[in-house]
């Protein structure tokens, strides 16, 4: 009898405490911030021991505690599912919120609300590790409304701010277009398997399972934000940058890629919806990346960034390697959180200055803000050997050497490039160069809170994907031998980026703009996809909504078609047929002529 | 034909002509359309009622539902074209505006 179970669930509870507590003398201490930190950190390191356990022996558990109800045959209780998903991904969610809180106690100590920011931070945490060891679709769901839920309410922290409450409402509603999916997959696997049980519902066979991985799949387009709903995703970068970089870079949005992998075993066999994902991960891969390059917001940038490696993601999904996908959720979270930190680092250091043609010459007034920054370009771009490569690399391996789309994958290779292009912009604009920032302020980095944070991650961009790729089971087999230009392909369409990307940015300085081309003003204003969803399809709704109620209803059935129209009919034919002038003196005089003259004359008929 | 016949009849046309001829105000022709409708009625209850026609006792009360009527339709004119001049003259009945 080992001690599995005991300490993840350990773990779970050590990370409810503050939360329980908050309704003591604890949460008004200036010190709260203090012990959720040092409570996550220790769930982090409690949850290390399952894990460790998990890589040793390759033990998975399924905990099923509670019986809640049964809705005449289907049986649902409480369950965590501890395989190698959650096993894995676990840790790095709490080594990269331990991470981040550390970080926004820095960020957000002027804030009189710190301990509700806190509150809220663990709550969100919380409910995502609900959401990935939950064993049955009705636990995963409350971790899915639970993490949107939160999102709401983190993105609008600074609710005095018009834009910060749109923004939230938009990350909602986007939410929630998903969630039609997702419950739409929940009543076809309750009518026609019986259950919300995983287990139950992969060994169970079916000619198809189209309808509910469309569900799935829109599920996902809502919580990841791929093309078609994403315009979320950038907009909730109104929210404070520890917001942005626990939820919309590691955690949240890669709920809904978690969700697909989840239920790999019953994609692997269903071709339609593998072409589905890969070719909307495609496009949301470029267009994402497109739409990263003309920005000027830095959190923006790297909003898109996130968007566009998860569209990369989808397309890992697509080519069938769930794995791979996982791999790269993982090493994601580390350099994205990182980037995220930077960001806030420097906005935080140049005195909230978001717009990265007011930064420059940070090189050398911030140089640990730099290192951290460049690391974390290089990880994302996937040099080799750094964390990003082992899972970027081998997905960009796997795509090339699989019978699949080529529309898709040269999109992909493109978006590639496209990557180091728009990193290259950011380090460009924000650490090089001259500063063109208002001399005025002081730069001051040297915060132990600040370092201590990025350092962790730091050392995580660079060692985590070593550590992990060489720890976890072998699951799928990669492609060992291809062609020499395949396996530099990767790395020559992101040097490519870099050179002209660099090249690009170094003319700015000399030549002049005359006017923005159509192209850039496509890339600036995102494609005009919000511009147009969130203007013409509300319009059309009402008007058409007015027609049909207000105008077909109300005015046609109910005023015009008798009423009006008679009195209309009657005034239009009498002014038609009437000659008359009116002389009715003269019409009776008349008449009574006619009369007595008649009355005469007939008078001797005989 | 008997004197009560020939002095309703001189009734009725004496109504008639009153409502043929008159100068000014539409009230007098209306007035004297209701003193032909009340001859018309005398005239026919006491034929009905000398010659034993039972069948037809219906046909005064018919008559004067149809003489309210009319009568109501008139004033309802009247009262149009007194509310646009303010008084009933004949004059004014020159424009035919709808």
């Amino acid at each position: 009898m080992n001690m599995f179970s005991s300490c993840m669930i350990t773990a779970l509870v050590i990370l409810t405490l503050p939360i329980i507590m908050s309704s003591t003398k604890l949460y008004k201490n200036k010190l709260y911030p203090y012990y959720v930190k040092t409570a996550t950190s220790y769930a982090f390191m409690i949850s290390m021991i399952p894990t460790m356990m998990f890589i040793y022996s390759g033990q998975e558990t399924i905990i099923s505690n509670w019986h809640w109800m049964t809705i005449q045959t289907m049986k649902l209780s409480m369950s965590f599912k501890l395989d190698y998903f959650s096993m894995i991904f676990v840790p790095v969610a709490l080594f990269v919120t331990w991470s981040i809180m550390e970080f926004s106690m820095w960020y957000m100590h002027s804030d009189p609300y710190i301990n509700r920011f806190f509150k809220y931070l663990l709550l969100f945490l919380i409910t995502m590790m609900v959401l990935v060891t939950a064993n049955n679709m009705f636990q995963l769901f409350i971790g899915w409304e639970g993490v949107g839920i939160m999102s709401f309410l983190l993105i609008g922290w600074w609710y005095g701010r018009t834009d910060a409450n749109t923004a939230a409402l938009q990350a909602v509603l986007y939410n929630r277009i998903g969630d039609v999916g997702f419950i739409m997959t929940m009543a076809w696997f309750l009518l026609n398997l019986n259950t919300w049980d995983l287990q139950q519902i992969f060994i169970t066979t079916n000619d198809n399972f189209n309808l509910p991985l469309l569900g799935l799949l829109l599920a996902a387009t809502g919580k990841s934000a791929q093309f078609g709903l994403h315009p979320w995703l950038p907009s909730a970068m109104e929210g404070p940058t520890p917001v942005s970089a626990l939820l919309h870079s590691s955690t949240m949005v890669v709920a809904g890629v978690f969700l697909l992998i989840r239920f790999h075993p019953l994609m692997e066999h269903n071709q339609t919806i593998q072409t589905l994902t890969l070719c909307l991960g495609a496009i949301t891969t470029l267009f994402t990346a497109i739409c990263a390059l003309t920005q000027n917001d830095i959190k923006k940038i790297v909003a898109f960034s996130t968007s566009s490696q998860l569209g990369l993601m989808m397309v890992t999904i697509g080519i069938n390697q769930p794995y791979l996908a996982f791999l790269h959720i993982c090493t994601h979270a580390f350099f994205k959180a990182m980037l995220f930190m930077c960001s806030g680092s420097i906005i935080h250091s140049l005195n909230d200055e978001q717009d990265i043609r007011k930064m420059g010459g940070l090189f050398k007034v911030l140089p640990f803000t730099t290192t951290s920054l460049i690391i974390g370009s290089l990880a994302l771009t996937g040099m080799p050997f750094l964390t990003g490569f082992y899972s970027k690399d081998l997905i960009i391996e796997s795509a090339n050497t699989s019978n699949t789309n080529a529309w898709a994958l040269l999109i992909t290779l493109v978006a590639t490039s496209l990557t180091a292009a728009y990193s290259t912009r950011i380090m460009f604009f924000a650490l090089l160069g001259q500063p063109r920032f208002s001399p005025m302020i002081l730069i001051n980095e040297n915060n132990p809170l600040l370092i201590n944070s990025i350092k962790r991650l730091l050392i995580g961009s660079v060692f985590a994907g070593y550590i992990i790729s060489h720890s976890i089971t072998p699951t799928t087999i990669p492609q060992m031998t291809m062609p020499h230009y395949l396996k530099m392909t990767a790395l020559a369409v992101t040097i490519l980026g870099f050179i002209l990307a660099l090249e690009l940015n170094l003319t700015t300085q000399g030549l002049k703009f005359n006017y923005p081309s159509n192209y850039f003003k496509f890339s600036s204003l995102l494609g005009y996809y919000p511009t147009i969803m969130h203007r013409l399809t509300p319009k059309t709704s009402l008007t058409i909504s007015q027609k049909s109620a207000f105008m077909l209803l109300d005015s046609i059935w109910l005023e015009n078609i008798l009423p009006k129209s008679i009195s209309y009919f009657q005034m239009k034919s009498s002014t038609l047929i009437s000659n008359q002038k009116g002389l009715i003196k003269l019409y009776f005089l008349s008449f009574m002529l006619t009369m007595i003259l008649s009355l005469l004359i007939l008078n001797y008929h005989e | 034909m008997s004197m009560v016949y020939i002095n309703i009849f001189l009734a009725f046309i004496l109504s008639l002509m009153g409502m043929l001829v008159y100068r000014s105000h539409l009230m007098s022709s209306l007035l004297c359309l209701e003193g032909m409708m009340l001859s018309l009625f005398v005239m026919m209850s006491v034929t009905i009622l000398n010659n034993h026609l039972t069948l037809a006792s219906m046909m005064p009360i018919v008559l004067l539902v149809f003489a309210a009527c009319e009568a109501a339709l008139g004033l309802s004119l009247l009262v149009m074209v007194s509310n646009t001049y303010g008084t009933d003259y004949v004059q004014n009945l020159n424009l035919l505006q709808c």
